[in-house]
């Protein structure tokens, strides 16, 4: 079957200044763990989750972010996919705990260029300097009237994801941005 | 310098004067020089006169030379969807090529018709439009207010959208400096130091504020134009420091979140088409450090408002900064020691000063010295009680109380200068206090309501070293400066000037842009207004596009006076957000047009388009209404759609349903808890329709529920429904019930969702299923299986809001597209029809099926709804079911969800319509209900509606009248299950 995301990107969004590429397929499980089986958890699952709010591990395999007290999304490339629900699968025997695939809930994106930080400010109101938000530091935000994740991937590169139907009205922002550059 | 050959211009600071710019006001082709204002460009050419008044349509000139500005008000055409009414002269830029008209003023400036309001303006006393106009009150809206509207006012409104595009943005600083005058340059190049993120924001085009206006005498040694060129250098510099210049901090809100309003090309020849005009950024601000300045105070005399008159402070700018004299003879009319410092200047440039009066008797020593050296007449004690000259001042008439002696002295301009208010806009808009300072007869900030600190004039620190100092300490410095410049000096408030003349005989004006007077202060005050907010509504003072910036002060003093009250027991008006006048598109920023909202689209959404579906919002998503064939309107449409879904197979796109995923050992509990339904014995792999109350016992949403396992449900909500429904979830279980081991996962957005419903359904289906056996027997209705279609994994439901063969295909969405088209392709030999919303509300309400929010409006209870069959007896709690018990709930004489069957089977009764028992009882009739959904209904060739009535459960059989636009439809109460009421059509094989 044909994956669509029904996304095009402009042309004016694949500049130095601000580059956006849209990620192809991935998977993306949402995990609801207690706090005080996190160790143990990580232990038994080898996933490599992070404990602390705003943290995110890359490891070769999948991307760990830790999104609220119990809250993570991990995302993978479509290969490991069944790797990682047997995981999963496995874990219920051992904890309480809940994983839902939210795969193509959410549409991602990579933006880089000099001004990847100017870019995402005309719709979110966090401070994005390198000094409050280093690399590696996710969150979930707004964009203007939309919600969204973004990650700080490098000094000049962020992924943002957003849920799927609300992907054009954020390329519609970005394409109205780049005008101005 | 200035190149020009503009009678009055002279040399200034702030332009360079190399270049010739040509634009034209009201036809008339001018020269200005580049760095000027309209306002300066004009005044170098002679011209006063830029505009009548908002009541009177006197002649007007400019008072102010900055932001502050009421009177010179001008239109700004740039072309179609490009034109700016009231944009004030002093600010706006002139370009090669600039179009300003003047505004208020018919046949021409010079000539106004309008100007017989100034003759009869006895009869136009404050609170006139509220008095004369009352009665006939018909007469309102046709007679008197299209006329008022015409005869007052401002620049016309732009009638064509907005050719331009805006930005907005949001940023970050430790320090945000508002006012580039001396105060927030010093406080800059001091928190620069820090390290932190510095911006400086000033509305000017160029850095300095009142620096450009002053004489060049020194700060440490350096000329002033020398300091402030060094200073803007090292700023620059500086990567921590962001200098703005044409940003006005238009808004202080809370936690140091500030508006700043960008002017981008506003004063470029050229518009690149794309580029934004203007720029919102939205600042969060470490600590805020206002350097706003102040503004010179009017002096309230007869004729204070004919062109010429104009402040002391404005004269010296248009001298020293643009190098334009106001006038070949300038009289200085003032209360306070400031006003020398403009005249002097203006002395110093050659133009001739006949006399200065100043209304104190005691004038510094200093002051008289300096004047006498320059050859300057002073007459103390003195006052000016009329100003002579039509659409420009051409004399004044000096009397002296003492000795009630009067003479007449011509000049061409008249400075006036009645003292300096601190600007505490901001200040105030982020509701730190402020406390009246006697001394300078005016209010200054007092204690902080945000990590905020005014500096230098702003503060009530006035001069240059006091700004200076003001500044850098502000900014955590402690640098002493030398500096030459005159003192500031002092000077007195006079609430009223000497003259023979009665106040209710003169015009002397207060609110220049609303065109209020001393004397109607005077009357709001005999009428018995006494805050000051009555006051000034009844006036107008203060609302204005200008706010008031030059009258509010000597309002309040006027009024405090005729109540024989103090100023601050008359109270403040409020100052309000934005500073000045800002633009829609500003605010706007970029989300105009399709990006003014969200429109969420599902992932057929590009199929149903390119198969001509029409729309329809459903919250923010839009969704296929119904797919009209050529030649079809949407009553077609919908016929032919409902006609083939029940003779064979309709597909319908699903996927804006809510979903939320609730995963967890105590999942049916939670599910318990949150919906009417018992849950606990639902199986794995079974459906069941859950109906969610609000605390009040009203329902609030409802959808089809399946359990994939044990500890794992699958809910469906409303489409509009999903993000309330998610909240009142994670609201419930958050706070009433985090014993439970549950957690929510909304996946409205992972699943499209194809809903197949009509007899043909499963045939067209079973080719594409992998692991479910589709037998009615294994796969009954409402129930729910995981498996594959088209090679794609799915959780399939058999579940009906149809009444026939219904299946709902749950797939990833991003094949959604992809399986909705082989399922489409494939259905052909069914004779697949697609359909939309329309179909849907008309196949539902054929089965008597409410639609939450269309049939029930939040006061419908299950029991209303006849829907008690959906609520648990046995459950010992849920949400709303204590509330169920109510009183009223539980009352007799309800309105209660019924069907209605109209006489005149062709007649389809307006959705909302009321519903009477008697339709011959005289108007007002007791009206009993109303009708929530009414459909034709092709499958029974009958019109059909559902309607909430008064006992209308026990009513079954009888007749009421829907009375509508001349005719009353009488119609029938029925059950609402109008087709299949046993439902065999669910279990055609």
């Amino acid at each position: 079957m044909l994956f669509s995301q029904d996304i095009n990107i402009s042309e004016a969004l694949q500049t130095n200044a601000l580059s956006m590429t849209l990620m192809d397929e991935k998977t993306r499980y949402s995990l609801r763990i207690k706090p005080k089986d996190l160790a143990a958890f990580k232990k038994a699952s080898g996933l490599k989750l992070p404990a602390k709010i705003g943290q995110s591990i890359r490891t070769s395999a999948h991307s760990y972010l830790c999104l609220g007290p119990d809250e993570w999304i991990v995302i993978t490339a479509n290969e490991n996919r069944n790797n990682l629900r047997e995981i999963f699968v496995n874990m219920t025997a051992k904890f309480t705990y809940s994983y839902v695939d939210v795969s193509h809930r959410n549409i991602g994106f990579v933006l880089s260029g000099e001004q990847v930080e100017n870019a995402i400010n005309i719709g979110c109101p966090l401070d994005l300097s390198l000094d409050t938000f280093p690399i590696g530091k996710v969150t979930r935000t707004v964009f203007e009237n939309a919600p969204i994740m973004v990650l700080r991937t490098g000094t000049t590169e962020f992924q943002l994801e957003c849920w799927r139907s609300f992907a054009p009205y954020i390329c519609g922002l970005f394409d109205r941005f780049a005008m101005d550059l | 310098m200035a190149n020009n050959k503009a009678p009055y211009r002279t040399a200034g600071r702030g332009n360079d004067g190399s270049k010739t710019i040509n634009f034209t006001f009201d036809g008339k082709a001018y020269q200005g020089v580049q760095g000027d204002t309209l306002a300066s460009a004009l005044l170098a050419n002679g011209v006063h006169l830029m505009g009548r008044s908002f009541k009177y349509h006197r002649p007007r000139g400019v008072l102010g030379a900055g932001s502050e500005e009421p009177n010179a008000l001008v239109t700004l055409d740039r072309g179609k969807g490009r034109v700016t009414p009231n944009i004030r002269a002093t600010v706006l830029e002139i370009f090669e090529g600039l179009v300003t008209r003047s505004q208020n003023a018919w046949p021409n400036l010079k000539t106004d018709i309008g100007a017989f309001n100034n003759i009869f303006s006895a009869f136009f006393p404050a609170g006139f439009y509220n008095k004369t106009f009352m009665w006939p009150k018909s007469f309102w809206d046709k007679v008197y207010e299209p006329i008022i509207r015409n005869m007052a006012g401002l620049g016309p409104a732009p009638s064509e959208p907005d050719a331009d595009v805006y930005a907005s943005v949001y940023g970050h600083c430790e320090t945000l400096i508002v006012g580039a005058g001396p105060a927030g340059i010093a406080a800059a190049l001091t928190a620069a130091k820090s390290g932190g993120r510095i911006i400086l924001v000033d509305e000017n085009p160029v850095l300095g504020g009142s620096l450009l206006s002053v004489p060049n005498d020194k700060i440490d040694g350096l000329e002033i134009s020398k300091w402030l060129a060094n200073s803007i250098r090292t700023l620059q510099k500086m990567r921590n420091v962001k200098l703005m210049t044409r940003t006005t901090a238009i808004g202080y809100y809370h936690d140091n979140f500030i508006g700043l309003a960008e002017r981008i090309t506003d004063h470029i020849p050229n518009i690149t088409p794309g580029v934004s005009r203007e720029k919102l950024h939205r600042i969060r601000a470490g600590k805020v450090i206002l350097a706003q300045g102040a503004i010179e105070r009017p002096l309230v005399f007869n004729g204070n408002d004919r062109p010429g008159v104009m402040l002391a402070s404005a004269a010296q700018t248009f001298q020293s900064r643009y190098g334009v004299a106001v006038g070949n003879a300038a009289i200085l009319f003032t209360s306070h020691d400031s006003g020398y410092a403009a005249v002097f200047d203006l002395a110093d440039a050659n133009i001739r000063i006949p006399i200065v009066v100043d209304v104190r008797d005691e004038i510094p020593k200093d002051i008289r010295a300096q004047a006498k050296q320059r050859g300057i007449e002073i007459a103390s004690g003195a006052s000016i009680s009329k100003t002579h000259g039509s659409t420009r001042i051409n004399g004044v008439e000096i009397y002296s109380p003492s000795t009630g002696a009067k003479r007449k002295v011509n000049c061409d301009a008249l400075l006036m200068c009645g003292g300096w208010t601190p600007s505490l806009h901001l200040w105030s808009h982020s509701k730190s206090t402020i406390k009246w300072d006697d001394e300078i007869a005016a209010y200054v900030p007092d204690m902080p309501n945000e990590n905020a600190v005014c500096a230098g004039a702003c503060n009530g620190d006035f001069g240059l070293l006091a700004a200076l100092k003001g500044g850098n300490k502000a900014a955590g410095g402690r640098k002493t400066y030398k500096v030459t410049a005159r003192n500031f000096g002092a000077g007195t408030t006079f609430v009223s000037l000497p003259s023979y003349i009665d106040t209710s005989k003169q015009k002397a004006f207060v609110d220049f842009q609303n065109d209020a007077t001393q004397k109607d202060i005077n009357l709001a005050v005999r009428e018995g207004f006494a805050s000051i907010e009555h006051v000034k509504r009844y006036t107008t003072i203060g609302m204005a596009t200008d706010q008031g910036k030059t009258s509010n002060l000597n309002a309040m003093q006027i009024a405090s006076n005729a109540v024989n009250k103090t100023v601050e027991q008359v109270g403040l008006t409020t100052f309000r957000p934005p500073y000045t006048p800002t633009t829609y598109g500003t605010f706007a920023g970029y989300r105009t047009g399709d990006l003014f909202e969200v429109e969420r689209k599902t992932p057929m959404d590009g199929w149903a388009q390119e198969h001509g579906a029409v729309y329809e919002p459903v919250g923010i998503w839009r969704r296929a209404r119904y797919f009209p064939k050529p030649g079809e309107d949407m009553d077609a449409a919908v016929a032919r759609e409902c006609k083939a879904t029940r003779d064979s197979l309709g597909i319908f796109d699903a996927s804006t349903l809510g979903k939320i995923e609730v995963v967890g050992p105590d999942a049916a509990k939670f599910m318990n808890l949150m919906y009417t339904n018992p849950w606990a014995q639902l199986g794995e792999g079974r459906c069941r329709y859950g109906l969610m109350l609000r605390e009040d016992g009203y329902i609030y949403d409802d959808g089809v529920v399946g359990r994939l396992a044990e500890d794992r449900f699958h809910v469906t909500t409303t489409t509009g429904g999903a993000p309330r429904v998610f909240r009142h979830m994670e609201d419930y279980l958050q706070t009433e019930f985090p014993h439970l081991d549950v957690w929510l996962t909304s996946t409205t957005e992972q699943w499209a969702v194809i809903a197949l419903n009509g007899p043909s359904a499963r045939k067209l289906i079973e080719p594409f299923v992998e692991n479910i056996d589709l037998s009615p027997e294994k796969f009954p209705h409402m129930a729910v299986r995981e498996g594959t279609i088209c090679g794609v994994e799915t959780r399939l439901f058999r579940v009906s809001f149809s009444g026939e063969l219904g299946f709902e295909i749950n797939v990833p969405a991003h094949y959604g597209r992809a399986v909705w088209e082989t399922l489409f392709e494939a259905g052909k030999k069914y004779a697949i029809t697609p359909y939309g919303t329309e179909t849907m509300h008309v196949l539902r309400a054929e089965k008597g099926f409410i639609i939450v929010g269309q049939d029930t409006d939040g006061t419908v209870t299950p029991g209303d709804a006849g829907m008690e069959w959906a609520v648990s007896k046995k459950k010992k709690d849920f949400v709303g079911r204590r509330s169920l018990k109510r009183p009223d709930l539980v009352a007799s004489g309800r309105k209660q969800l019924v069907g209605l069957l109209t006489e005149n089977p062709k007649t389809v009764l307006e959705e909302g319509a009321q519903i009477v028992a008697d339709p011959n009882q005289s108007i007002p009739m007791d009206m009993i209900g109303h009708v929530t959904s009414s459909y034709w209904s092709e499958s029974l060739g009958h019109s059909i509606a559902m309607a909430l009535v008064m006992y209308g459960f026990d009513k079954e059989g009888e007749d009421i009248y829907i009375p509508i636009e001349g005719n009353t439809h009488k119609a029938k109460i029925v059950s609402p299950m109008f087709y299949d009421p046993k439902g065999e059509r669910l279990n055609v094989v």
